[in-house]
């Protein structure tokens, strides 16, 4: 009776972690298996820079067992969110909150304050660094402590569902740079700078951006410019995020005859992307598939 | 500048056609004396495409339109019963809270389908700049319509906006009249706002319209002038977005707000008699002589209390000048005031010349490895400390030059502008001021007698 209720505590108690993006709650799901249940607080396919907290993402947060936040001022509501519930374990350095920054190889170090104009901060160093499949590596790290640490009896199946993860993704990685390889050095203008990381790892060559503020419409004389500087660099596709204004990034690529390619930058922002793997599986299939239709 | 020419025909012939519609409509919307209307009704259409996208219509379905279309509808019905209810709070009260609640819902909206996120920004937005032909063409096709529709009805419609029984008409068809109104309104505004955005086509309907309105009672000179000034007003924007790098949709609300100080300038300077003319221009340069002398008087004053603060004007007028707070410091201060200026830059520089080789070597080269990248961004993470470093040193010395410039500058300009200020108001109220002489003298004579 006892050995009974003792064996079904672990699945009945199942941790809760809490991550900021579906991103990052993508990759906890995968590394907790069923020994966690997550729950991202920005929902699947919202705008995380325009995110304005509920009510209900504090209680989501109490009954937290672990946060796990991207950091590097991406996520900076959360620090406040988290002063009211007033758990100390959840606030910066608390034993159960996790950046998923620490350690990555940071893009972009800028000198500028935390949070720039219009809140989406690309301050401190580029935030989206989880577009580079290798930076899931050093982040699962980073999940798997944080888990073993709060569950320390789970350690073997904890660590073998990492190593599980990492083989799936070297199969993959291997896969997805083969496919972009022929477009290697490809020049690429992006609606949002959102693929630093992405491009580094493909070896794509993204020379600038429609966007020239957060919530800023282009000027006039930037399009000009982005669209001479294009037709002189031979740029062969326009990036789009969804949930930003599509007409200036059709425009620009309609004057520069190449596709518009919309991308996902975060799991479950597109159909098809429901996991961290399908993710870069439909990025890289329709990037692929953009640029190859132009160069036979 | 032909690229420039090329980008710029579609969005001006966007705008001309949105200025013929919107300056018409605007001269209804400031009889009816409900100048947010336009709002209102445009999120109402907006609420209508969140609901439909949220329902697994795209915005530019026709489904999507056949939604906004309904909301539209229900917008229309709403403030044409509100009308007879205003009759002790104004319409403009309830036009109000339509909008709001409108915009409430729409959040709400989007709170459970994020995707329709996009639609809404781009209202708030506005893309005027990327328009296309097919939109130009179809704005005409439907604006001609309406104005058509309009120009039939021109008698009843001019009527029932202005005033809200007119004699003859029995309640019905005041109703009935009001509805064909806002909801042709709404129409208009629901297609010209996801070009335009609500900021501009809030613009082009009441500052050409009001512009008209204060050179004439006219209906036709009032459009004739609104036309007139709305076109140039857009142009003048869009010439201004180009040349000096501004979001377009901005850029033409700002010219359209300077085309209406002009226009107020006119009407007083210009098209007032002699006399009257000569009165008026006093009171314009004695009220910019004013602004000018509080202005710096209370920048003065303001230094004075807080020299380590910001002082935006001062820092305008070196920037202007030339002359910084360098002046002010000691040789060898000032020799720390410029090391520390050069040293920031050289620091950025580097930060920027790594920037260029990890960019470069995303794509050309051998990758760099990841401990390279983490190397790099140390670098830039220690160079911008230092920047920063520099920039307090100079921070500081700019404080204490400031600090000695406090009394220096700080009591004579808050002299001088304090004597040009009393100089004004002798010079406004000397009459009233002799005139109550005067008056004051009168009454001790009379209480002597
Ligand atoms: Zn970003």
């Amino acid at each position: 009776m006892v050995a009974t209720a003792l064996a079904a505590a672990p699945a009945l108690a199942a941790m809760r972690v809490v991550a900021t993006t579906t991103d990052l709650a993508a990759l906890v799901a995968v590394i907790g298996g069923d020994l966690v249940t997550v729950e991202s607080i920005v929902p699947a396919g919202a705008d995380p820079e325009a995110f304005e907290p509920r009510p209900g993402d504090l209680g989501k947060l109490r009954r937290a067992g672990l946060l796990v936040r991207v950091g590097l001022g991406y996520d900076y509501w959360l620090d406040a969110l988290v002063n009211q519930t007033g758990e100390q374990r959840l606030m910066r350095g608390g034993e159960a909150t996790l950046d998923a920054s620490a350690g990555i190889p940071l893009l972009e170090i800028r000198g500028q304050s935390i949070i720039n104009e219009g809140g989406h901060a690309h301050g401190m160093a580029n935030p989206h660094y989880w577009l580079d499949p290798e930076n899931a590596i050093i982040v699962t790290a980073g999940i798997a402590e944080a888990l073993v640490r709060i569950a320390p009896g789970h350690r073997d199946r904890i660590l073998a569902n990492r190593e599980g993860f990492l083989s799936q993704l070297e199969t993959r990685r291997t896969l997805w740079s083969r496919t972009l390889a022929p477009f290697a050095g490809t020049k690429l203008i992006a609606y949002h700078n959102s693929w630093p990381y992405f491009a580094r790892r493909f070896r794509l060559n993204v020379i600038a951006f429609i966007e020239p503020k957060t919530g800023v419409a282009p000027s006039p004389a930037h399009l000009v410019q982005l669209i001479s500087e294009g037709r002189r660099a031979q740029v062969r596709a326009i990036l789009h995020e969804p949930f930003d204004p599509e007409d200036a990034s059709r425009f620009v690529a309609q004057k520069l005859g190449v596709p518009l390619v919309r991308l996902a930058i975060s799991v479950g922002s597109l159909e098809g992307t429901n996991d961290y793997l399908a993710l870069f599986d439909y990025n890289v299939a329709t990037l692929a598939k953009a640029l190859g239709a132009r160069s036979p | 500048m032909s690229d420039a020419l090329a980008l710029l025909v579609l969005p001006f012939a966007a705008s001309v056609v949105f200025v013929l519609m919107h300056a018409y409509l605007g001269v209804h919307v400031l009889r009816r004396k409900i100048v947010f209307a336009d709002l209102a009704l445009a999120q109402l259409s907006a609420l209508g495409a969140t609901v439909a996208f949220a329902n697994g219509y795209p915005a530019a379905s026709a489904a999507g339109f056949g939604y906004a279309l309904l909301f539209t509808a229900i917008g229309a019905a709403l403030l044409t019963l509100t009308r007879s209810l205003a009759r002790v709070v104004s319409q403009e009260a309830f036009v109000g809270i339509v909008y709001v609640v409108a915009t409430a819902a729409t959040i709400l909206v989007v709170d459970r389908s994020p995707q329709g996120a996009e639609h809404v920004k781009k209202i708030l937005v506005g893309s005027i700049l990327t328009v296309e032909p097919m939109d130009v063409a179809k704005f005409a096709a439907l604006y001609a319509v309406v104005g058509f529709l309009h120009w039939l009805a021109r008698r009843p419609l001019l009527a029932v906006s202005g005033e809200a029984s007119p004699a003859g008409r029995t309640q019905v068809a005041v109703w009935t009249w009001d509805f064909a109104f806002f909801m042709s309104f709404g129409v208009v505004v629901t297609s010209s706002v996801t070009t335009a955005g609500v900021l501009l086509v809030f613009s082009l309907l009441i500052v050409p319209a009001v512009i008209g309105s204060i050179f004439s009672g006219k209906l036709p000179v009032v459009l004739l002038i609104a036309w007139g000034v709305g076109i140039a007003g857009c142009a003048t924007g869009l010439a201004g977005s180009y040349a000096l790098d501004l979001p377009t949709g901005a850029a033409m609300v700002t010219a359209l707000a300077g085309f209406l100080v002009l226009a107020g300038l006119a009407k007083v300077l210009l098209f007032v008699g002699s006399e009257r003319r000569q009165a008026n221009l006093r009171v314009a340069v004695q009220a910019m002589l004013a602004v000018v002398f509080l202005a710096v008087l209370s920048s003065c004053v303001w230094l004075m209390i807080n020299p380590t603060g910001d002082q935006p004007l001062l820092a305008l007028v070196e920037r202007a000048t030339g002359i910084g707070p360098a002046q002010f410091l000691r040789p060898s201060e000032r020799d720390a005031f410029e090391n520390a200026a050069r040293d920031s830059m050289r620091f950025q520089e580097e930060v920027d010349r790594l920037d260029a080789l990890e960019k470069a070597a995303r794509y050309q080269g051998t990758p760099l490895p990841d401990d390279e990248i983490r190397r790099i961004a140390s670098y830039q993470q220690s160079f911008n400390e230092m920047t920063r470093g520099e920039r307090f040193v100079q921070d500081v010395l700019q404080g204490k030059a400031r600090t000695r410039e406090r009394w220096i500058i700080g009591v004579p300009g808050a002299f001088i502008a304090l004597l040009g200020l009393l100089w004004l108001a002798r010079r406004v109220w000397p009459s009233r001021l002799s005139g109550r002489n005067k008056d004051g003298v009168a009454a001790r004579d009379s209480v002597v007698t």
